[in-house]
């Protein structure tokens, strides 16, 4: 990339965005804010940014549909914050297209890698589609299906590939228990949690190195998997 | 109890048997006529007579005197089979007859109207009885109206009682026993009015088939409607009495959570308002060192800061009946390895020990409630846990339908008269200046438990203490979902 990145901060929190701006462009950002809604869907349709940091409680049109709207035209990865006791909106935001969460309050070195991943996951999508994941001693050919640890290959059973293959397609990205459910298993399993509880300790004892420490599939509480790419 | 007997055909039948009784008494003593005089026969009549009376009551007894006169008249005195009398003897034991007739059907008569007069006393106290006793136990003025219905219904022998609340808008505070799909029309047969010394509280209405009630039988439905009144009266003294109590309680814990509140959030606030008016300062230049250890203490307080808005917050939604978990099938292991990996740095002083099987059965629960509990217990376990000791979580499913958790350490005893009262908002065993907390996070996990449908509680072991909770193993009815294992491909 040659520009600086473009960042849309959307937040109705005047000293959020002010410590926001700081940080970001002390980091070499380029930086815009708006402080409701429409503003930020208006700053996005005339300089299209490359990540959006989009609040969840914002007034008269609520984060959600920000990002439903946003997801009509733009690709544009949306990173989403949310305070404690809003948790509920975090899931339905992801499940409306956006791209990962941070609870409010969170530390900046925590804000700045979810930003290198959802660049780094837009500049993939912008290119030819992604062939090979690698997550520490892991490889995942999402061409081949075949994966790999430490050299050797792992059988997988057919789920367990859907399963690996769609959450690597995806790595770094939070992907909730609906959307992982809804892709492998399909509509009507969506709320079933309780097999990709079972797929996911079972991929675990497959391919991590401690299947109680997990380095690769990683939980997120109450939300989802993410999985972590090292290359 | 016996069936009473309808009175419209006892009416008949009794004074019926009683003349055959007579009739049948005549017969034997006309076959015995030659050797009977008539005095013994006179005697002999009073028999049947005063069983008549005995047995079917004064109606019948006179009826049966009656006959007995006139078949002793008719049958046994001379001139046989007429009413005429010729000798002053025979007349001097008719009269005498008729006297001792009359004067045993009044003495038997009397006797058995007193016992039948003190048998629905009795009744009538007993079920009096059983409206106090069954109106004493309760409280909502709902079921003791109904309570009032039924026992009406049952003790005045009614077809249809109808009790309604005064005040009460249509549909509601009013019900119709026995419930059935037809209810009788017209007026009601007899009314009484629920009536305190504040005013008409309700009314009593009923219908009966067996016409109009007897003054006995408005006398009870009067006293009925004289203790609704009273029950009413006592239902609605103890509903105020419960508000105020409960408005005093919570202007107590108001006060208490403001004198918590701001004593807790001041202090976090103090030492980041120190540290970064520091940092901000021009004329001391600060050494890489101290800048991060006044770095370090902002950033611990404001994570302290954040938790004590979390815990208030849930607090008001547990207080608000907001806290709704969203029941999914969790594995308690997953959300215990979350809990630990994230406190992972607070375990550094202690040995943490976990006993939470992978084969255990999933549970339904709220995976950030849970996780909260966890967190709250651990946290709570830890800061009364001397250092170098161990810091437990077990679970094992119950045979009765229950998993059973523990979070034990081995820190000191927590003594008895506060282990009851550690769930409680802002109770602390230890004084408030010297540990920190709101006094929230063990309540908390007590509305996440019971919200679960579960149990919490605290025991002293030997040699350490432990919080205890159990939850439902089952969710709206349904088994845990059986582990899936690989499909064979």
């Amino acid at each position: 990339m040659t520009a600086e990145p473009h960042i849309l901060v959307i937040d109705d929190e005047p000293q959020i965005l002010r410590a926001l701006r700081t940080i970001l462009r002390e980091q070499r950002f380029h930086v815009t804010t708006a402080s409701t809604g429409e503003e930020g869907l208006t700053l996005a349709a005339a300089n299209p940014p490359d990540v959006v940091i989009l609040d969840l409680s914002l007034p008269k049109m609520d984060g959600i549909d920000v990002c439903a709207r946003l997801r009509e035209w733009s690709q544009a990865p949306i990173i989403v914050l949310s305070v404690r006791d809003r948790e509920n909106d975090k899931v339905l935001a992801l499940d409306r297209g956006a791209d990962d969460y941070l609870t409010k309050p969170f530390g900046i070195e925590e804000l700045l890698a979810r930003i290198r991943v959802a660049l780094r996951h837009a500049a993939l999508a912008h290119g030819s589609k992604t062939e090979r994941v690698v997550s520490g001693p892991v490889t995942i050919d999402l061409v081949s299906h075949i994966v790999t640890r430490e050299g050797a290959e792992v059988k997988l059973t057919g789920t367990e590939f859907r399963l690996l293959g769609y959450l690597a397609a995806n790595a770094g990205r939070v992907l909730t228990h609906r959307m992982i459910l809804t892709h492998v298993w399909g509509p009507e399993y969506a709320d079933h949690t309780e097999y990709l509880r079972v797929y996911v300790r079972q991929l675990r004892k497959k391919l991590e190195p401690d299947a109680d420490e997990p380095q690769i599939l990683l939980t997120e509480p109450g939300i989802g998997y993410r999985l972590v790419a090292t290359g | 109890m016996r069936r009473p007997t309808t009175p419209s055909k006892s009416y008949l039948l009794h004074p019926l048997v009683a003349l055959v009784a007579i009739g049948a008494a005549t017969a034997v003593l006309a076959w015995l006529r030659g050797s009977l005089t008539t005095a013994t026969v006179a005697i002999l009549y009073l028999l049947p007579v005063g069983l008549s009376t005995a047995l079917w009551g004064l109606g019948p007894g006179v009826v049966a005197a009656v006959a007995a006169f006139l078949a002793l008249n008719f049958f046994f005195i001379e001139p046989y089979y007429t009413l005429t009398v010729h000798h002053t003897q025979d007349l001097l034991v008719l009269i005498v007859f008729l006297i001792v007739a009359g004067v045993l059907n009044q003495l038997v008569g009397r006797a058995q109207l007193g016992q039948a007069l003190a048998t629905a006393n009795e009744r009538e106290a007993t079920r009096l009885y059983e409206l106090s006793a069954g109106l004493a136990a309760l409280n909502d003025e709902d079921s003791i109206l109904r309570l009032l219905g039924e026992q009406a219904l049952r003790a005045l022998e009614a077809d249809q009682v109808e009790v309604q609340r005064a005040g009460a808008r249509d549909g509601e505070g009013r019900w119709r026993l026995p419930e059935g799909p037809s209810p009788k029309e017209g007026p009601p047969d007899a009314v009484a009015p629920v009536q305190s010394s504040k005013g008409r509280l309700g009314e009593i209405r009923l219908w009966r088939a067996a016409g109009p009630l007897t003054e006995a039988q408005a006398r009870l439905l009067r006293t009925y409607a004289g203790q609704g009144a009273l029950a009413l009266d006592r239902a609605r003294l103890r509903e105020a009495e419960t508000r105020a109590k409960v408005s005093e309680e919570s202007d107590r814990l108001k006060s208490a959570l403001l004198s918590s509140v701001s004593h807790e959030l001041r202090s976090p606030l103090a030492t980041i308002k120190a540290a970064v008016t520091s940092l901000s300062h021009e004329e001391v230049s600060w050494n890489s060192e101290a800048r991060r250890d006044l770095l370090a203490a902002v950033e611990e307080e404001t994570d302290h800061l954040n938790r004590l808005v979390g815990n208030l917050l849930d607090m008001s939604r547990i207080e608000a009946g907001a806290l709704k978990p969203d029941r999914k099938w969790n594995a308690l292991r997953e959300i215990v390895e979350g809990v630990v990996r994230r406190m992972g740095a607070a375990f550094a002083d202690h040995r943490l020990e976990v006993d939470v099987p992978d084969e255990l059965p999933l549970v339904a629960v709220d995976y950030l409630q849970m996780d909260q509990v966890f967190t709250n217990l651990l946290s709570n376990c830890l800061k009364y846990a001397p250092p170098g000791t161990a810091v437990a979580v077990r679970a094992h499913p119950l045979a009765d339908g229950w998993l059973d958790v523990e979070v034990t350490n081995q820190g000191p005893p927590v003594p008895a008269e506060h282990i009851e009262r550690i769930f409680d908002k802002f109770y602390r065993v230890t004084n408030a200046e010297r540990v920190t907390g709101t006094g929230l996070g063990l309540s908390i996990c007590r509305g996440i438990i019971e919200a679960h449908g579960g149990r919490i509680w605290a025991e002293n072991r030997p040699g350490g203490f432990a919080f205890r909770f159990r939850l439902p193993t089952t969710f709206e009815g349904h088994l845990p979902p059986a582990p899936l294992e690989a499909e064979a491909e």
